[in-house]
């Protein structure tokens, strides 16, 4: 087992779109990356740099101008079963309860109801929202609605999650209770997470491995393995490791911004 | 007159407060029913002052006369079901089709491209101008009052519902094609719902113009219906009956915007809470 096989090969991939007024805007120039089975991978990258675009390959929801995805040993050509995804605002169907939109990937991929609904209520229970299972997201907080959107993209028990800046419109505060939560979760439910943000203390905290990228077009600057032992809190802020690592970090930035977009 | 009587009803759930606000609450309500009472006293004082022909203004005791016994001798409960009747069957029609093609036209492009320009040229025609050549097609009787009702209330169901379907959160449609969902999954748990407060405020005009097309079709040439009531008194004058029916009309009409009401609240309760939300 030492010698996994990927469970995510990106190879050379590009992406280049076509304005509306006809120009061609590249957006991602041949990204390269292998990501092991339950990896946690942190992309950080400044604003348009195509780290969302990136993540849409991966899902299947967009397609690649150049280069290969490889999900294990399969080419990614349109959204997969054994993926998950959370967006960027938590999308939550308002019309539906919180169960509801839990129970949503259950009721588009075919699953057992009854099986999914058991499983939905311990996800819930691990994301603590026991008790708001007949609420409706409009009576959730923000960090609550989070919740229940990685809750529903645990459902169909994919082996890959792909997490869009899913804190990036919380509150300081709410933003770091939820990423030591999420910490929690992925070291119970065994997953590889492939994470973006543009928060440099963030990535330190959660990643195996940062992978710091430029602004446009996207190219990977710079992958860093963060070597601090688990489970991490935020006092590992106080460790010259963890401060030597956002400085690299913020220097690779730095460098990358460069002739590019400001940071 | 409606939206007085809505908000006499919103203000009926909160009514439960404290008690300085709940008086001040109920004298609130006093104004508008006082108010009325004045202006009929002012009114039935004007006719009978300046005795004023009757033909022309009708004091509003004589109105009453007229109503009430036009209510006791079940002469416009008939003439009412005739009206209900028909802009209830032209609504019907008008939802069902105005919700298939506007489905239709939003889901395949062709279509879109083929009809959706006839359609907004026909939803800026005047199409009451049409009700007489729908009476001579369709006949004196009930069918062409549906057809009529059906017709002007079709173009506000079909937009609001093309418009529902069309202003779909990209987000939400990523949803659930990242879970590999097929387009008519994105339809029936995505776009659907998403479009249901649309073609709300859709039926809600069509409810009213409904009426307006089978009390339109009745004036053109009608044998029975509140319409019909209205141009035969009018014919003999007798003009508090006209008042009468007018009175039935304004009912009939906030009755049954403010059911629509209701089943709006009942099914899209999440409409304006999450609008709220969204933004906060």
């Amino acid at each position: 087992m030492a010698v996994a096989t990927p469970l995510i090969t990106i190879a050379g991939v590009g992406k280049t779109y076509r304005t509306t007024s006809g120009g061609v805007v590249k957006a991602l120039d041949s990204v390269s990356l292998e990501v092991q089975p339950q990896e946690f991978v942190v992309v950080v990258g400044p604003s348009g740099c195509g780290k969302t675009t990136l993540l849409r390959i991966l899902a299947g929801l967009a397609a690649a101008s150049a280069g290969r995805v490889r999900l294990r040993d399969e080419d990614v050509r349109g959204p997969r079963r054994d993926v998950g995804v959370v967006f960027q605002d938590a999308v939550l169907l308002p019309w539906r309860t919180v169960l509801g939109n839990v129970m949503l990937p259950a009721l588009i991929l075919g699953l057992d109801q009854v099986a999914s609904r058991r499983r939905a209520l311990e996800l819930l229970e691990l994301v603590g929202l026991q008790g708001f299972e007949d609420k409706y997201p409009h009576e959730l907080s923000g960090g609550m609605r989070q919740r229940a959107s990685i809750a529903r993209a645990l459902l169909h028990d994919p082996s890959l999650l792909l997490m869009d800046e899913p804190f990036g419109a919380l509150d300081a505060m709410t933003r770091e209770a939820m990423n030591l939560e999420l910490l929690g979760i992925w070291q119970k439910a065994k997953k590889t997470v492939f994470f973006i943000t543009h928060s440099i203390p963030e990535a330190v905290l959660l990643a195996d491995r940062v992978v710091v990228m430029s602004a446009r077009p996207g190219r990977i600057v710079e992958t860093l393995a963060i070597d601090i032992p688990r489970p991490r809190g935020f006092e590992i802020f106080g460790q010259p490791r963890a401060a030597g690592y956002v400085t690299r970090i913020r220097e690779a930035l730095g460098g990358a911004s460069q002739g590019g977009a400001a940071l | 007159m409606a939206t007085d009587v809505t908000r006499a009803v919103l203000t009926d759930d909160d009514a439960e407060g404290e008690g300085p606000l709940r008086r001040s609450r109920y004298a609130e309500r006093l104004l508008a029913p006082l108010s009325l009472v004045l202006l009929l006293g002012f009114w039935e004082f004007v006719v009978h002052h300046y005795a004023i022909n009757a033909i022309l203004l009708p004091p509003p005791s004589k109105i009453a006369q007229a109503l009430a016994s036009g209510l006791a001798s079940g002469l416009y409960l008939k003439h009412f079901l005739v009206t209900v009747g028909e802009a209830g069957l032209g609504f019907c029609i008008a939802a069902v089709s105005g919700v298939i093609m506007g489905t239709l036209v939003t889901q395949f492009w062709l279509l879109e491209r083929t009809f959706y320009p006839y359609l907004v040229a026909l939803q800026s025609m005047p199409k009451i101008a049409i009700a007489p050549l729908i009476v001579i097609w369709f006949g004196y009787g009930g069918t062409s009052k549906v057809v009529i009702a059906a017709m002007i209330s079709f173009f506000p169901i079909l937009v609001n519902v093309v418009v529902g379907l069309r202003t779909c959160d990209r987000s939400k449609i990523d949803l659930v094609r990242s879970l590999s969902g097929s387009p008519w999954q994105i339809f029936w748990y995505v776009k659907l719902p998403n479009a249901l407060p649309f073609m709300f405020a859709g039926f809600n005009i069509a409810i009213i113009f409904c009426i307006l097309g089978a009390i339109v079709g009745e004036f053109v040439g009608g044998e029975a219906g509140l319409g019909f009531l209205i141009v035969a008194a009018n014919t003999t004058l007798d003009v508090a009956q006209v008042f009468a029916v007018l009175i039935v009309l304004a009912v009939l009409g906030v009755t049954v915007f403010l059911a629509l009401q209701v089943i709006h609240r009942k099914v899209v309760f999440w409409a304006e809470s999450d609008d709220i939300n969204r933004y906060s």
